[in-house]
């Protein structure tokens, strides 16, 4: 354990992942003051940062989503320059393949309002399909919905960069420091309990991820995230053969050949509710990503599986981010809910959880309130639908 | 599918013997025949049992074919693979000499950022080992197969026999017993299945009859499920690598590779070979190819049954020497040795070097159970805490033989030990103390060794994927802590042998490199599958009713 140097802060930041160093680095570049990040595992990128795929997509079926993650790909372009760490970020583009008429259908209304949005957003024949990806088998392929400017990143050496930048501004990062406990204090600051001991600081951002609501339960406050486990697989490395991210929305499946030649992808599979003790794999996933690939993917019978893993991120009733002020408890600060995709937003998702936690009001966070599920008879309804996983 | 009960499908056995795709390669079984994957350099067989990546080949246009082993057909078209033009005269060899100290594909290639669409096409031509598969045979269809069985043993060596002949005196319920290799003929009663490799076991589900469900690969990719109430894990143990300088030339082979590499033949493929250890496995390299080896080095002291050994043989002993540098490129040519407390440095001409100083337990499938595993200092390894009966920490999880920890005096006897614990005619009986061990100075060695290292040839400190030992060094520096970050920052241990050939070593240096003992650098998660696994035998499998968690 690398315990806080201090008992006081400005701003303490719950988990260590993408989105927590993300966020402290914003608030340092902005100068909020002393910021201390608590992360429960004992060594960086414990959580979904360190287990995800990499991808990297704007094609959304809602505009707010567009535009965090037009504005995410600018940052994973920059990002090396920014932080002498190479992220590795290929821009070959993202396949959406549609298999039904009414996946048709809803991908094309992705294409248009991408399109809408100011994306080359393209709309693929089948046999352009089989131009783009050979070997891929497009029976019962209707269509495509394509833009090369998605693409996929190498996860671990964005978190080393934010890791190095964020101490680099006097920002300290914990390890093995569980967070047990948030409580408003008298002087209407908070205190944050853990393995650490206790320390004070004004703002507390809850930025757990699948633990977001647990860690909201510890502050005494409800956060309507789900944590969901998710598998994923590697196969063993290849010589180049797949360019772009191939996704089937209708059962979830995706893989993409990673800069090491590995084919890394996985599929939807139903994990009992909740969060479970390990982060571990199921037969069941390993037996149903095989089909789907091989149904798409013949000539990869042979490809060996090398391993495979797990982790847990949080979904949102609506499908969209909840980014600011928790109503009940003043001072707390939501960054959660980012289903299968928080990876590639984190960039926007960290300014404006920033900008949250400075008590700034900008329009943009509106969608976003964590205060819009107040109203328990008002109906939910899912805005983003277009995740996986 | 098929779910035929456990009636014996009479899997005959391959002849143990016949040849392998090395066996007919130029420069016969150690002949360099591809390169590696970042900067291609030579490699030839290492291990000897289809783990490493020292003998990949293309064969009938499927990639990372095992040359090892593999037996070949008349018909069977054999290419070399990650090389151009040819394995020797490859053109990637100039980014080994580029780079003596490697690519920083972390930090670097990031200047002109104009350049690096052009950087990113390299980096990806360097990774993968073969080409996207064209098979021109096709794979015969999925046959997968479900067995159910009281009692499923993994290994079908001595100990995991004898286990299923006791069993079979009783008849407690159909026995399965499986081999990735070609084992001899199995004891009866049990049903034999051969190049049959387990890869899956998850933690058992406590609702099931038969709590245990346990995933493997039959000989030609077929997937099989195996539904059990017990588990024999009898995967024996193998030998871990060694770092040096340059230890990755084809050459180095581990005591493994020395005795299965040309195992019927009558000389080996090496005129003489440096043995590194002093232990019993050093004693069994110079009980078969004595008249080959030139020299004994070990890191620690040389036990007595070597000494004697070595005198029939008038072979030289240095104990308490340290491995500096391999010399020679296309295959080794010399060590340099220095005695350990700064003894000077000196030269050994040689053709191969066998590493035979420590065997570590194939406990994969312990882990992936989730039963309990402890470090034990001596080797250095971790190993299953298992009962006086052989139970693991997970209830109708056993384990015998050398996976267990400690070499059997009587494998017979150990196997019908853990047979009739099983069979409940004696109590399991309380956790064992982990064994006791020849001494290795490992620990020792490697402090010595980190301080007198020279930066000249490259330290791969992990051959599947290229890492280098200053990678891992600057990972450290750089503040990345313990094994699970420097796995992930380096890339060591994600590759095709799954860590059996680095992970030991690293957890050494790293406690070297951090100034804390091992068990706090920890110890990674080891993924499923045991070993990698066709996409194919996944697919032809049914889904598994229910979810493990
Ligand atoms: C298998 C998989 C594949 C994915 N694929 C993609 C993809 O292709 N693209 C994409 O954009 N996204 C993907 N995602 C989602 C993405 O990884 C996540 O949305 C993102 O990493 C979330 O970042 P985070 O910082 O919110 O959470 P995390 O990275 O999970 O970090 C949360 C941290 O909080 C810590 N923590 C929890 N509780 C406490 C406590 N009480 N006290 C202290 N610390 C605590 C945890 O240890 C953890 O380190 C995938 C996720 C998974 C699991």
């Amino acid at each position: 354990m690398t315990g806080p140097r201090q008992t006081d802060y400005r701003v303490a930041i719950v988990g260590g992942g993408v989105i927590g160093l993300y966020t402290a680095y914003r608030l340092a570049r902005a100068g909020a003051g002393r910021i201390v990040v608590l992360d429960r595992g004992s060594y960086l990128s414990n959580g979904a940062s360190g287990r995800n795929g990499g991808g990297v997509r704007q094609q959304w079926e809602t505009p707010e989503t567009i535009r965090l993650a037009r504005e995410a790909v600018e940052a994973y372009r920059r990002f090396g320059s920014e932080f002498g760490v190479n992220p590795w970020f290929r821009q070959s583009g993202y396949l959406f393949l549609a298999d039904s008429p009414a996946e048709v259908e809803r991908l094309q209304a992705v294409h248009r309002t991408v399109t809408q949005e100011g994306l080359p957003s393209q709309w693929l024949t089948p046999e352009r399909v089989a131009r783009l990806v050979p070997g891929l088998s497009t029976t019962g392929i209707l269509g495509a919905s394509y833009l090369e400017s998605d693409g996929t990143l190498y996860p671990f050496p964005v978190v080393w960069g934010l890791f190095e930048a964020v101490q680099n501004l006097g920002v300290e990062v914990c390890l093995g420091t569980e967070v047990y406990r948030i409580a408003a204090r008298d002087d209407r600051r908070l205190s944050v309990d853990g393995a650490h001991g206790r320390l004070d600081a004004d703002i507390v951002v809850n930025a757990a991820g699948g633990w977001s609501s647990e860690v909201a339960r510890r502050a005494g406050v409800d956060l309507p995230t789900r944590p969901v486990r998710h598998e994923i697989c590697a196969t063993e490395p290849l010589k180049p053969f797949l360019d772009p991210m191939v996704v089937r929305a209708s059962d979830g499946l995706y893989f993409s050949q990673t800069m090491r030649g590995e084919l890394v992808g996985g599929i939807s599979v139903p994990h009992p509710e909740g969060l479970g003790p390990g982060m571990t794999t199921s037969a069941g996933f390993l037996v149903r990503y095989a089909r789907a690939v091989l149904g798409l993917y013949p000539a990869l019978r042979d490809l060996r599986v090398l391993r495979a893993w797990s982790g847990y991120y949080d979904e949102s009733p609506d499908g969209l981010p909840i980014l600011g002020a928790d109503p009940s408890l003043p001072g707390l600060v939501h960054a959660a809910g980012f289903g299968g995709h928080g990876f590639m937003l984190a960039p926007a998702i960290g300014r404006l959880v920033a900008a949250a936690a400075l008590g700034e009001r900008t329009a943009e966070l509106a969608p976003f309130a964590p205060g819009r599920f107040a109203n328990p008879s008002a109906p939910v309804r899912n805005r983003e639908k277009l995740s996986l996983g | 599918m098929d779910t035929s009960p456990a009636a014996d499908p009479g899997a005959a056995p391959m002849d143990p013997a016949a040849p392998t795709i090395l066996d007919g390669w130029p420069g016969g079984p150690l002949g360099f025949r591809q390169r590696s994957i970042r900067y291609h350099r030579p490699r030839a067989p290492f291990c000897g049992r289809g783990d490493c990546t020292g003998c990949l080949v293309r064969v009938n246009g499927r990639p990372n074919v095992r040359a090892c082993q593999y037996r070949p057909g008349p018909n069977d078209r054999i290419e070399t693979e990650n090389a151009w033009p040819s394995p020797r005269f490859d053109l990637g060899r100039i980014f080994d000499l580029l780079f003596p100290r490697g690519i920083d594909t972390t930090r670097g290639l990031l200047r002109p950022s104009a350049a690096r669409p052009l950087y990113q096409r390299v980096v990806r031509r360097l990774a993968g080992y073969g080409r996207f598969p064209t098979p021109t045979v096709p794979s015969p269809p999925s046959a997968a197969r479900r067995l159910e069985a009281e009692v499923t043993i993994v290994g079908a060596g001595a100990c995991g026999r004898a286990v299923a002949a006791r069993l079979a005196l009783e008849s407690p319920g159909p026995t399965v017993i499986l081999d990735r290799t070609d084992t001899g003929p199995g004891p009866a009663g049990a049903l034999r299945l051969y190049r049959t490799t387990a890869a899956f076991l998850p933690p058992p589900s406590a609702t099931r009859e038969r709590p245990f469900t346990l995933w493997a690969v039959g000989p030609d990719g077929e997937g099989l499920r195996i539904d059990t109430r017990h588990v024999v894990v009898a995967t024996g143990g193998y030998d871990a690598n060694l770092l040096f300088g340059n230890g990755d030339r084809p050459g180095v082979l581990t005591a493994d590779g020395a005795l299965a590499l040309a195992a019927g033949a009558d000389r080996p493929p090496f005129r003489e070979a440096v043995v590194v250890g002093g232990g019993a496995r050093a004693a069994e390299v110079i009980d078969r190819w004595g008249e080959w080896i030139g020299a004994v080095v070990a890191p620690g002291s040389i036990e007595p049954e070597v000494v004697a050994r070595a005198a029939a043989h008038a072979i030289p002993l240095f104990p308490r020497t340290l491995l500096l540098r391999a010399r020679g490129f296309g295959r080794v040519t010399g060590v340099d040795l220095a005695g350990r407390g700064s003894g000077p440095t000196f030269h050994r001409r040689t053709d191969a070097v066998i590493l035979a100083l420590r065997r570590l337990p194939n406990a994969q499938l312990f882990f992936q159970a989730g039963a309990r595993l402890l470090w034990h200092p001596r080797p250095g390894g971790y190993f299953p805490r298992l009962t006086d009966g052989g139970e693991s920490s997970i209830p109708g999880l056993w384990g015998v033989g050398d996976v267990a920890g400690d070499p059997p005096e009587d494998p017979i006897a150990d196997g019908v030990r853990v047979a009739e614990a099983i069979l409940g005619h004696r109590p399991s009986g309380e956790a064992r103390p982990l064994p006791r061990w020849e001494p290795t100075e490992l620990e020792g060695y490697v402090v010595e060794l980190a301080a007198r290292r020279r930066s000249r040839g490259k330290w791969v400190a992990c051959a599947c994927e290229d890492v280098l030992l200053h990678e891992v060094e600057e990972a450290v520096r750089r503040g990345y802590h313990g094994i699970e970050a420097v796995k992930r920052y380096t890339g060591l241990g994600t590759g095709l042998c799954q860590g059996r050939y680095c992970l030991p070593d690293a957890l050494l240096w790293l406690s070297v490199l951090e100034h804390r003992p091992v068990p706090e650098i920890g110890y990674i998660t080891q993924r499923p599958p045991v070993v990698p696994t066709p996409l194919g035998a996944w697919a032809g499998l049914p889904e598994p009713e229910e979810e493990s968690s």
